[in-house]
């Protein structure tokens, strides 16, 4: 078949679509269906019963809202890599939050090393971690991926990576409200490396989840001529 | 505009601005990939055609056209390349094929059907939606699109018919 005879199949397939919002709107319909999920998520595991005092210590608000800022950051990013015209450099926002985040984390493990030496330093295993940000991030996971196969699968594995970065942050974000766990080390090596575990993972089946042969297929006048 | 008013359902506007870009989009191929053959140039225009048809919604009309054109050419030319080298990767080059047995059913060209005349008539015994699948789609060799306007069913009834009518030809044939 030639190019114009393609051209003249796809033009008879013309039905309307409707464009896709700007990355921040689309990330702000996502942090909504997030929000709900987290919200039934932390109401279902009972808040920890510290909640009322630690909301008022600037620690653990500033940890919060890094790990908050982070998932944000990194959704308006993944939504982004899937808009052809973007800047690459669209992909180091959440950067910034990151960096927020961890040197929070890190001054914390210097404050107790401070305070308290090498003992202030103590690792125990917190197992549960990993799992609970997966059950907290389970939902808005799922709702990145749905919404990113909506998009153009330009950069899979950044794509992934970076929506799996928004979940688990979030996920992070809804764990804090009841697993009693604030020791900064403790928060650092269980809870921000399952973090950057599971942005990892999401970002090896980035391939899986966003490619072009999918997007094609459900394109009724692509897949008709591919 | 012209994508504007194709996200809208314009198909004038579209088939107005794919003609305007299908030389753009050849230009760019040729000028990334000199080394390419025209039949391959066409080959990588037509998978950048099919691909921003796809994702069509994508294109924002407060931002330009050009650098979502350009970005989309560039993705599925890289994409193009990696293919390539995969199938490079499992491919082995030799100057003549091995005869491994000397008898004559190991060394014909292809696998041709022995019985023209069974075949005939287990397509005639198809029912008739069927048979009008294999003819027009396996016997004519038309697009699932040219067979869909020609028969008025859709798509994804004809793929159906021609999928069981292979399977009942595939059964009708094995039992003689």
């Amino acid at each position: 078949m030639d190019t114009e005879r393609l051209a003249e199949i796809l033009t008879e397939d013309a039905r309307p679509v409707r464009p896709l919002p700007q990355p921040w709107v689309r990330s702000a319909s996502w942090l909504a269906i997030a929000f709900v999920s987290i919200l039934v998520v932390v109401y279902a595991m009972s808040p920890r019963a510290d909640l009322a005092v630690k909301v008022t210590e600037a620690r653990f608000l500033i940890e919060q809202f890094g790990a908050l800022a982070t998932g944000i950051a990194a959704g308006v990013a993944a939504f982004a890599t899937t808009i052809p015209g973007y800047s690459r450099k669209i992909f180091l926002l959440p950067a910034i939050p990151l960096a927020l985040w961890l040197g929070a984390l890190g001054q914390g493990c210097i404050s107790a090393l401070i305070q308290y030496g090498p003992s202030g330093l103590s690792l125990q295993p917190d197992w549960i971690c990993l799992p609970a940000i997966v059950l907290v991030g389970a939902i808005p996971a799922v709702a990145m991926a749905i919404m990113l196969r909506r998009g153009a699968p330009l950069f899979p594995h950044v794509s992934t990576a970076l929506g799996g970065l928004a979940a688990a942050g979030l996920g992070n974000f809804g764990l804090r409200f009841f697993h009693p766990q604030d020791a900064s080390l403790m928060v650092l090596v269980w809870q921000f490396g399952s973090v950057f575990i599971l942005a990892a993972l999401a970002g090896v089946m980035g391939r899986y989840v966003l490619n072009w042969r999918s997007v094609i297929k459900a394109s009724p006048g692509s897949a008709a001529v591919e | 505009m012209l994508m504007q008013a194709a996200q809208a359902g314009d198909a004038r506007a579209y088939a107005l601005l794919l003609k305007k870009i299908i030389p753009r989009v050849r230009a760019m191929i040729k000028r990334q990939r000199q080394f390419l053959p025209a039949a391959d140039i066409e080959d990588l225009a037509q998978d950048v055609l099919i691909s921003l048809h796809a994702v069509r919604a994508t294109y924002d009309p407060v931002r330009p056209f050009m650098p979502w054109l350009v970005a989309i050419t560039r993705n599925r030319l890289v994409d193009g390349a990696r293919r390539y080298a995969r199938q490079k990767a499992h491919e082995v080059n030799v100057d003549e094929y091995p005869v491994t047995f000397s008898e004559e059913g190991t060394n014909t060209d292809g696998d041709l059907y022995g019985d023209p005349d069974a075949l005939k008539q287990a397509i005639q015994a198809l029912p008739s939606g069927q048979r009008e699948a294999v003819q027009m789609l396996k016997l004519r060799e038309m697009s699932l699109k040219e067979a869909a306007v020609a028969s008025g069913v859709s798509i994804g009834a004809l793929k159906v018919s021609v999928h069981r009518a292979m399977g009942a030809l595939r059964k009708a044939l094995s039992k003689e």
